[in-house]
């Protein structure tokens, strides 16, 4: 028989599979624990485009895909898709958040203070060489404030308010079941409030940060000041069917509010994420606050940066083309050579 | 009421991978679907152990579908062994059970990426493509909330002015697959990239086609007997591809759609993009007993 | 790596269901079987919490809370179920959805009898040709108001359920009263 037998199809596809799998050798429970530790902010990425809280699922991800971590976010998601949504937990607000760290650009000291908290911001960034020749980098120890800056604080935005510096959006009388949940139903234009800011969340961080950056230059029409900062953990508050409500535990959340002035009034830009992302935070925050009114097609435009920072059906898109598609290909091929052979018949009787 | 109460006995695995809300959302969808011939109904499109562009549409319409008992056929390019099509073929039989099919007669479903089988469907069949743009207006405009208005105007004004550019500039219609198509006289849809060679195949077929998008999160539908006419003038008729004259090298099969196998000397072979549709040919040849099913196009002629 | 999952009964009903509903709807006027008769499998097969329901049986009440669906009024639902339908004004109040999104129109269940009573012609996508229906139950002028009531793509799509027998009418099939 001259056509390819399907076994070869099946035969390389699963061979490729396992030289992949090969090169990263046993995946055990003490691998994921070892990525769970070594790379907490890498989980917090996963965790967050992924929208699923969970240390150990995240970091079993990135084992098993080696950190690639486009199939790390796409086997997590695949993996919560299918998990039954039991309830909906209490909102958290800003001044309940267990806070670590906390900064404002916008003034030089803030009710509640100025927290660094934990950074790297102001390290010099020296690569550790010595590591790798035996010598371990040992931490060094944390000399604990004799004052602590307080676990709660109040949002900066709030007092900017009280201040009549800024218009708080409208409190979203949504509760439950009522609130819009972007991975049960498609994102539609305008967008639902809640949709953006899920769709915010779950955004691939390299995407947010190039639209963001591009709006920060200049494509944007408002420049960001960052007005808070947040690192801090929230507490999952759920009820029981029987009525009481508990915590089922502290996950690490990050939010960003920016600002930049509007008329008389300061215009407000608002993301928040699952897990610590700063960068993340900051850039979605900033295509929050120039979204209103962007131009069609600009990249401010709601529909443009959500469409294109969703890294599952990004990557996806871009790796699709990986596929032969030498079908399509034959039909413009046929196209092509018609409309060539037609204009050189035509041109032909005048020579 | 228990938390227990609330949800199910735990699985590692929903039968067909999607749990019960995710295919009550599609079921819904597929109805509206069907009831609005080849207009795009939203829908939320859960991810699948599969990357987004790779037939994540397609699967969920199929994985929705199946049960035990539905004979799957999955072909990519017309061909059962290209490695996309074996992948879905494997996880679709993997997490339903159900058995599979290289054969377009045998088949209950057929999930496809860019062809329809040459044989006729019958009206038990249901064809699912894969579809990457669900928009047919994408080409004139890429916003789709626009674009969205524009259908629900019927506004396909800029669609006919690029056809008719085309025309000007090239003395043809220069599209080449997923040409666009007037669905039940109202809505404008793009085919999946199916060749032109196939679109009069889902003009008052027999068989019921459901074309899904996943990463774009749209479904659209074809049913039997619904009018699916090309865009054309009237005085430039619609054109399938140059292959009614074609010769399949491998099986001599002559007048369906071919890939065409660039060769050493320069010049081209040709082979049939239905690989098993060539593979029964072959068997038939051989003189082995092989039901050949009738076919849409006769000695490159549509037959209907 | 993983086993095959085995279809619970629940899994197989609503699978067979639906297969009976996106059949009967493909080709409008031409009944099929469901796997046990009544409006609770095709609750189960399409609604759940995400839906919002109308009930116009009473009894019907119930199931619908079962599956979660939120019970609205008429205007509201996106899945209706009348029950036996007593007068053609209630259809006003259904929703057609917009030339933006016909998929917001509703589906509506009516309970009837297939085989007797007055004919009807159908044609449009789905039917080959022309399908003669023959309809029972339904009350006096409800083609007249269908047809006045939908403004294709805006519309409702209908399901007509004789027992475990089942109709469907799509908003695309043009009726014909004779």
């Amino acid at each position: 028989m001259a056509y390819v037998a399907t076994r070869g199809g099946e035969r390389a596809i699963e061979q490729s599979e396992r030289l992949f799998r090969a090169e990263l050798g046993q995946i055990d429970a003490a691998r994921v624990a070892e990525v769970k530790q070594a790379l907490p902010y890498l989980v917090d990425r996963v965790m967050g485009e992924a929208s699923l809280y969970d240390e150990d699922l995240a970091a079993l991800a990135l084992a098993q895909t080696g950190g690639e971590l486009y199939e790390a976010v796409l086997v997590l998601r695949a993996w919560r898709t299918t998990q039954p949504r039991l309830t909906v937990a209490a909102p958290i607000e800003q001044d309940d958040l267990f806070t670590h760290r906390r900064i404002s650009a916008a003034f030089k000291d803030i009710p509640g203070g100025q927290v660094l908290g934990p950074t790297l911001d102001y390290s010099h960034r020296v690569l550790a060489t010595d590591v790798l020749t035996g010598t371990p980098y040992d931490p060094p120890a944390v000399e604990p404030a004799a004052d602590p800056a307080p676990a709660h604080q109040p949002s900066v935005s709030a007092w900017q308010a009280a201040n009549d510096l800024v218009d708080l959006p409208k409190p979203d009388a949504a509760t439950g079941e009522a609130i819009p949940d972007l991975t049960r139903e498609p994102l539609l234009f305008p967008s639902k409030r809640a949709h953006t800011l899920q769709s915010l969340a779950r955004a691939e961080t390299g995407g947010v940060l190039a639209l963001g950056y591009a709006a920060m230059r200049g494509y944007g029409q408002a420049h960001p000041t960052v007005n808070e900062l947040r690192l801090a953990e929230a507490e999952i508050v759920v009820k029981h069917p029987n009525g009481t409500e508990f915590s089922a535990g502290r996950v690490k959340v990050s939010q960003a509010e920016v600002v930049s002035k509007k008329g008389e009034r300061l215009g407000l830009g608002f993301a928040a994420t699952l897990g610590w992302n700063e960068v993340k935070c900051i850039s979605a925050a900033t295509l929050d606050l120039n979204s209103k009114g962007a131009p069609k097609g600009s990249p401010t435009e709601e529909e443009f940066f959500l469409y294109h920072t969703e890294g599952v059906e990004a990557s996806g898109f871009c790796i699709h083309f990986k596929l032969p598609h030498y079908v399509t290909f034959q039909s413009s091929l046929d196209a092509m050579r018609d409309a060539k052979a037609t204009r050189a018949a035509e041109q032909e009787p005048a020579e | 009421m228990t938390l227990a109460s609330l949800t199910k006995p735990w699985a590692p695995m929903s039968y067909g991978f999607l749990d019960a809300s995710a295919k009550r959302e599609l079921r819904r969808k597929m109805v509206k679907a069907v009831c609005v011939p080849g207009c795009q109904m939203p829908y939320a499109s859960r991810e699948v152990p599969m990357a987004r562009g790779w037939g994540t549409g397609g699967l969920q319409v199929s994985l929705t579908l199946i049960n035990p008992q539905t004979c799957v056929k999955v072909i990519d390019q017309g061909a059962d062994d290209s490695v996309n099509a074996a992948s879905i073929r494997r996880f679709l039989s993997r997490v339903s059970g159900a058995p599979v099919t290289l054969d377009t007669l045998q088949a209950d479903l057929i999930q496809s990426r860019h062809r329809i089988p040459e044989e006729i469907l019958r009206e038990d069949q249901v064809l699912v493509l894969q579809v990457p743009n669900p928009e047919p207006l994408r080409s004139v405009q890429p916003n789709m909330s626009i674009a969205r208005q524009m259908h629900g105007d019927a506004d396909y004004g800029r669609m006919w002015l690029q056809l008719y550019e085309q025309i000007v500039r090239s003395g043809r219609v220069m599209q080449g697959a997923s040409y666009p198509s007037m669905v039940n006289g109202r809505h404008v849809m793009t085919p999946s990239p199916i060749p032109r060679w196939d679109v009069p195949k889902l003009h008052m077929a027999k068989h019921l086609t459901i074309l899904s998008a996943g990463r774009e999160k749209r479904i659209f539908a074809v049913p039997p007997y619904c009018r699916v006419e090309p865009l054309v003038f009237d005085d430039v008729p619609y054109r399938v591809e140059d292959h009614a004259g074609l010769t399949c090298s491998r099986s001599g099969a002559k007048g369906f759609f071919m890939n065409e196998v660039p060769q050493d000397d320069g010049t081209s072979a040709f082979e049939l993009s239905d690989s098993e549709y060539g593979v029964k040919s072959i068997r038939r040849a051989e003189g082995d007993p092989v039901d050949l099913g009738d076919t849409w196009y006769t000695n490159g002629e549509l037959t209907k | 790596m993983l086993t095959t999952p085995i279809p619970d009964a629940a899994e197989t009903r609503s699978n067979a269901t639906f297969d009976a509903i996106l059949w009967a709807l493909s080709r409008p006027g031409l009944p099929r079987n469901l796997p046990e008769p009544g409006e609770a499998a095709l609750i189960e097969a399409l609604l759940d919490r995400e839906c919002a329901a109308y009930a116009g049986d009473p009894l019907l009440i119930p199931v619908l809370a079962q599956s979660g669906a939120r019970l609205v009024d008429l205007s509201e639902a996106d899945h209706v179920f009348f029950g036996r339908l007593l007068d053609a004004e209630y259809l006003r109040a259904c929703r057609v959805g917009s030339d933006l999104y016909p998929d917001d129109g509703a589906t509506l269940v009516i309970r009837a009898r297939i085989g007797q009573g007055a004919t009807v012609r159908l044609t449009g996508p789905g039917v080959n040709g022309v399908v003669e229906l023959q309809l029972d139950g339904l009350p006096a002028g409800f083609w007249q108001e269908r047809a006045r009531l939908i403004r294709y793509p805006m519309g409702f799509d209908l399901l007509f359920l004789d027992g475990d027998r089942l109709i469907g009418l799509p908003r695309s099939t043009k009726v014909e009263v004779l």
